[in-house]
């Protein structure tokens, strides 16, 4: 046991960060799953990577051109997102085939591109690896303002249930964020073990239970990485799960009123 | 009892932890937390980020990383770009003023010897080149010495009331430091103009020491996975040019290293590369002697 590293100063902007994404993630994540494409998280952010390295190609990253980049990433995983929703409307049946298929093709395009030229790869590591550690609060604000954005479209357009294409950008413009934030694992699993294990609850409800069950998640990752001394996004993604495994068997033993009613 | 026994380990631990030391340090590497030690003795208590089996190149992110470098009153690092990775954004997330950039307690190893492989020109195609220099300035034991001079002033700098302990620990390092590297350089001499193949750029201190000569590497270009082509011209370039070792680190995949020892008939031979990077490098002094030790027996076989 290590308390030293139990210090809000050094853990409160990783919980911070982890809300923030939370608060996109959870109602993307409900979306996602009742759509059956878990893996479109991947595949975006690897579209996005693939941005980075073509703006390397162009030699930004040399003026070291932060923002260029980001509208790199962003338009690259933009083009993903219309592809996808393109796709959707084409061949609906096979979507969640073709998401995998686009993730291979965009993680092993961004390896034959740097083959070429080796310095995209620090800036796809970056993309795709982001630390929750190491970000401070300066950082969040940028990602305040999008994601107040983000949810407003969401809330207020109610983007799930009338616009296919809607939820694609808005997904794409999400996730090029939070994965450079947090990393893939985290955003994978901040965007689908909320929603799996609430998915018995509906509406208001299961976005309470989904949000309230994340933040758990990542308080415990966050005291467990401290006091064991062990990489914080990685037993974040174990302690989001093991919240979700628990919620879920609460929610199991309880009928729902369906049942009770067939029961009945 | 059992538990008893551990609390009372914990309580010993902490005392010695908070109260003997006079210099807290943070070290990126174990080689530098093994000479922190030579020349700080019980006056400095040291930590390394890495150990000897892991990339220092990256690092995951963990809570106590930032809690001891908070604490620190010294980073000393090997410096030319092989932290860049993660040792800036410690330490700006940790905020410690003592240890920033330009600060007494900021050391930097490979400020204070000759880099080698500084490019005259970068040129972004070659791959990942440090534009700094080749890092990997431990390998070679003639640069020991003077980073640990530069350690022993930063020591006493910080910490003048013991100055002439860090002095004295540092002359009498130095005297067994220059035995060894006479009893090294007589042992070495068979491995003269030894050609080898290497995994990673990050022999070449240790090749100018020994005098050996690299004749290619396995990846293609630093960093990078190599193409099949380039196996294919290495493998090419073996028949002509035999290599008599193939060497990677202990922190690498044995992999690539195995693959063309295989294809080839030559052996491959795994070097520590830093403090802890075999069971035999424990320190300083055995890092150099494990290293020696296994390339002399590699080429009697």
């Amino acid at each position: 046991m290590n308390f030293e590293a139990v210090d809000i100063t050094i853990l409160g902007p990783a919980f911070v960060a982890g809300l923030l994404v939370l608060s996109t993630h959870v109602p993307l994540g409900r979306t996602v799953l009742k759509r059956g494409i878990i893996f479109i998280d991947l595949a975006i952010a690897q579209i996005a990577g693939i941005g980075v390295i073509a703006a390397d190609a162009f030699g930004w990253e040399a003026e070291g051109a932060n923002w260029k980049i980001q509208i790199a990433a962003v338009s690259a995983a933009l083009l993903g997102a219309l592809l996808l929703n393109w796709t959707e409307k084409r061949f609906a049946k096979i979507q969640e085939a073709l998401i995998g298929i686009l993730f291979v093709l965009g993680a092993t395009l961004g390896l034959l591109m740097l083959a070429n030229n080796p310095h995209g790869g620090e800036h796809l590591k970056d993309l795709l690896v982001g630390q929750i550690l190491w970000v401070s609060y300066e950082q969040l604000w940028p990602i305040l303002a999008l994601y107040a954005l983000v949810l407003l479209a969401w809330f207020y357009l109610d983007i799930e249930k009338m616009n296919r294409l809607g939820f694609y950008l808005i997904f794409a413009v999400t996730i090029t964020a939070s994965v450079q934030l947090v990393g893939v694992y985290l955003v994978f699993a901040s965007l689908i073990i909320p929603a799996l294990a609430t998915r018995e609850k509906s509406g208001n409800s299961q976005l309470f239970f989904a949000y309230g069950l994340g933040a758990l998640g990542y308080l415990g990752g966050l005291l467990a990485s401290a006091l064991f001394d062990l990489p914080s996004g990685a037993i974040i993604v174990w302690s989001l799960a093991v919240f979700g495994i628990i919620f879920s068997t609460l929610i199991a033993r309880k009928p729902t009123e369906k049942q009770q009613k067939i029961n009945a | 009892m059992k538990f008893n026994q551990i609390i009372i380990a914990l309580c010993l631990g902490f005392i010695s932890m908070t109260s003997s030391a006079n210099i807290n340090i943070f070290t990126c590497e174990p080689e530098w937390n093994a000479l922190a030690q030579e020349i700080g003795g019980d006056k400095v208590s040291s930590y390394s980020a890495t150990t000897g089996l892991q990339d220092p190149h990256h690092i995951q992110a963990r809570p106590s990383l930032i809690a001891k470098v908070r604490k620190a009153d010294m980073v000393a690092c090997t410096g030319a770009d092989l932290e860049i990775g993660w040792l800036p954004l410690l330490l700006r997330r940790a905020g410690n003023p003592r240890i920033q950039k330009g600060q007494p307690g900021y050391f930097m190893a490979t400020r204070y010897v000759r880099i080698l492989e500084k490019p005259k020109m970068i040129d972004r195609s070659q791959g990942d080149v440090h534009a700094a220099g080749n890092p990997h300035i431990q390998t070679s034991p003639k640069n020991i010495l003077p980073v640990a001079k530069a350690m022993a002033e930063k020591f006493a700098d910080i910490d003048p009331v013991n100055g002439a302990y860090y002095q004295q620990r540092l002359d009498d390092f130095s005297v067994r430091w220059k035995k060894a590297l006479r009893k090294w350089k007589r042992l070495v001499r068979p491995l003269k103009h030894l050609p080898i193949v290497v995994h990673h750029e990050n022999w070449v201190y240790l090749e100018d020491f020994l005098k050996i000569k690299q004749l290619a590497t396995l990846e293609d270009k630093p960093g990078i996975p190599p193409t099949s082509g380039h196996l294919v011209s290495l493998l090419d370039l073996m028949k002509v040019n035999p290599a008599k070792i193939i060497i990677h680190a202990g922190y690498q995949s044995e992999k690539p290293a195995k693959w063309l020892s295989k294809k080839t008939g030559i052996p491959a031979v795994k070097l520590p590369f830093t403090v802890g990077g075999t069971d035999a490098a424990k320190d300083l002094f055995s890092l150099y002697d494990d290293t020696f030790n296994r390339l002399l027996k590699a080429i009697k076989k």
